[in-house]
């Protein structure tokens, strides 16, 4: 039988966020990357069969509010860090996806007692190249149709604007709108984390879609280099999404990961 | 009434293959492009011409625009400032520097102390909201563009009227913990403020600020609701009725000897319409805060939906942000133009009357700003059509003294 996705709420220092619920066992939270996980994405339910997973949206993603002037990375690293607090788990491990991946690494650095262990998904939030070469590519400032080509391994997983009912557009244009606050300075990075990361000292999966053009997979490796212990796995087929292209890929790496 | 003329100095000289291949004539158009020789001849001329305006007694305007074909003024200090020492007669309007973009408004109160000084108080302070292209340029954050343009405001109204030493602003988006510029302004308590805006939201703002009010090419209709909407605000705040000098209305303006010769001049502007203003999706509809969320039907979708979210077309609703303005003016022909009130062309007699036609539609308005060259008119046509306006036009405008409205 599968396992059921649930969205319930959990209010954290007044923000009532939503969460996705998905399995039981060990407690990992899923940290979104660019949009939140879509309820009923593969990937959730797979992960649902071995884990327990705790899917939030951001603040101004889906079904979370934003508070007014709630807008940078440091509101959202002390909002999960109270989550991860009000969750009552003694230890659970991190997934971090694209953006979300940011937040994760963050997360272990700062709460090292509690993270057991961390999985990068083509995660942002360092700076690798030289001044001169964008690591990331700019969603905002780039042409919706590269971005699109450069997010999806096989475009035909990108949504369909036609598709898809008004609520649903209007929550993506605020995601956008959130992202764009937290990420646009520096672009989707801290300057920082890249010498910090060598501090984290939970066990580290990065995984990367093969074809991911908004963050490439040499990206992910530094950052894999950069954790002592990480290992570095690439999904083949798959974009800047593997949770959502190669969903079974995807959660075999990661169940086989954490849970042991 | 008064009038301010113009010139965005334009580049139109890109061949007509490249900017229609472009994706956007604004923003990521490559400055190889752009023959800096010829820009130095544009600059001279431009500024002969608003030389031109001094002599002939007719008030001076200078706008910023970044990295397009349409306009060469990135760095409006600088020409502000060049205004501010060869104007000897007429006042200056800075419209203005794009202060949202600017990460110091302490700098900017203190270009604008200096350019009032210079001039000896014949200076005037414009603020623009900016947004699409110009975020791209500026790396600034779109969402909050417009807090930051208030609290911009708000710093340099503090910084131009504090004469009694250092003082320390830490808002939101600015901090500066030693604000004390020298020289203050010319003009006490500081010279008049301006600013452009067309949405309702921010029209009832500069309304309760008692700013000059400024609608760019926005028609009778949008004009009048903007105008309508920064009076109302004053009522609710239950603060004084204004005078049509709080109002000024911006459109294109060419007068020649003949109806003819006008409207041939008027068409010349239009390139401004049909050229300059293609901009790509990631540049407009797409910027995040360009648009409100429940836009975001009409933005997606490639195939409309039957009553599918809100009309994106509806300027007046406060809901399309000026890049939608823009998409419904490009492709304009000159009656077109003149239907619509954004450009007024012809004899100075039919000048004179299509603008005192728009005045009673809006309601009226002290201050006419001319968008007085563009595209590829030449530099003597604009002489003309400057010497034509002031001579013939202006004072006729002239007579028309302020008037309360509430």
């Amino acid at each position: 039988m599968p396992t059921e996705t649930i969205t319930n709420r959990i209010a954290i220092h007044g923000i009532e966020m939503e969460v996705l619920r998905s399995g039981a066992g060990a407690p990992v939270l899923f940290l979104h990357g660019f949009q939140p996980a879509p309820p009923r994405a593969r990937f959730l339910e797979l992960l649902g069969r071995r884990l327990q997973l705790i899917a939030p949206s951001h603040p101004g993603f889906g079904g979370t509010p934003r508070p007014k002037d709630f807008e940078n990375v440091y509101d959202l690293l002390h909002l999960y860090t109270q989550l991860i607090e009000a969750l009552g788990q003694p230890r659970l491990s991190l997934i971090g996806s694209s953006f979300g991946g940011w937040l994760a690494a963050e997360l272990a650095l700062r709460m090292p007692s509690r993270i057991e262990r961390l999985v990068l998904v083509d995660a942002l939030g360092i700076k690798v190249s030289d001044r001169e070469t964008p690591d990331i590519l700019d969603i905002f400032n780039t042409h919706p149709d590269k971005v699109r080509a450069a997010t999806w391994h096989d475009p035909r997983h990108a949504p369909d604007y036609d598709a898809m009912e008004d609520a649903e557009l209007i929550a993506l244009h605020r995601s956008r709108e959130a992202l764009s606050l937290y990420g646009w300075h520096p672009y989707m990075h801290q300057p920082r984390l890249a010498w910090w990361l060598p501090a984290i000292k939970a066990p580290t999966l990065v995984l990367w879609g093969e074809s991911d053009g908004i963050v490439k997979p040499s990206y992910g490796e530094a950052m894999a280099r950069l954790i002592p212990g990480a290992r570095f796995a690439r999904i083949a087929a798959a974009g800047h999404h593997p949770e959502i292209e190669q969903p079974d890929a995807f959660a075999d790496h990661v169940i086989g990961f954490l849970a042991r | 009434m008064d009038a301010w003329w113009q010139c965005e100095i334009p580049y139109p000289f890109v061949d007509k293959a490249i900017t229609d291949a472009a994706d956007s004539v604004r923003a990521s158009l490559p400055n190889r492009l752009c023959d800096p020789k010829v820009a130095a001849d544009l600059f001279h001329e431009v500024l002969d011409e608003f030389a031109l305006c001094d002599e002939l007694g007719m008030n001076v305007l200078c706008i910023e625009h970044h990295a397009g074909i349409n306009s060469l003024i990135g760095s409006n200090p600088m020409i502000t400032g060049i205004l501010a020492r060869q104007m000897r007669n007429v006042r200056v309007l800075s419209l203005g520097t794009l202060i949202s973009l600017r990460p110091d408004p302490v700098r900017v109160a203190e270009e604008y102390a200096t350019a009032d000084c210079l001039l000896r108080g014949r200076f005037e302070i414009g603020f623009v909201k900016s947004g699409g292209t110009e975020i791209a340029s500026s790396n600034m954050q779109p969402v909050n563009n417009e807090e930051r343009f208030w609290e911009a405001i708000d710093l340099i109204k503090k910084t131009l009227t504090s004469h009694d030493g250092p003082f320390s602003w830490e808002g939101k988006h600015y901090t500066h913990r030693h604000v004390n510029i020298w020289p203050g302004p010319y003009q006490l308590p500081h010279p008049r403020m301006w600013a452009a805006t067309g949405d309702p939201r921010s029209a009832a703002e500069v309304g309760r600020r008692g700013m000059t009010h400024v609608l760019v090419l926005r028609g009778p209709e949008g004009t009048k609701k903007a105008y309508e909407a920064h009076r109302a605000a004053r009522r609710e705040a239950g603060l004084p009725k204004v005078t049509t000098d709080n109002f000024a209305y911006a459109a294109m303006v060419y007068v020649g000897e003949t109806e003819e010769e006008g409207i041939e001049g008027g068409t010349k502007l239009l390139w401004f319409l049909n050229t300059s203003l293609k901009s790509a999706p990631q540049y407009n509809k797409f910027l995040p805060g360009a648009a409100p969320p429940q836009a975001a039907p009409g933005l997606y979708r490639t195939k409309p939906r039957a009553a599918a979210g809100l009309a994106l077309t509806d300027a007046e609703k406060g809901v399309a942000p000026a890049s939608q303005n823009a998409q419904k003016l490009m492709g304009l022909t000159a009656q077109e133009a003149m239907q619509q009130g954004i450009l007024f062309a012809g004899t100075p007699d039919s000048v004179h009357r299509q603008i005192m036609e728009f005045y009673d539609k809006v309601g009226g308005f002290g201050h006419l700003c001319l968008i007085g060259r563009s595209g590829y008119m030449t530099h003597e046509e604009s002489k003309k059509g400057i010497r034509l306006f002031s001579k013939e036009v202006l004072p006729r405008l002239r007579e028309v003294a302020p008037v309360e409205v509430g």
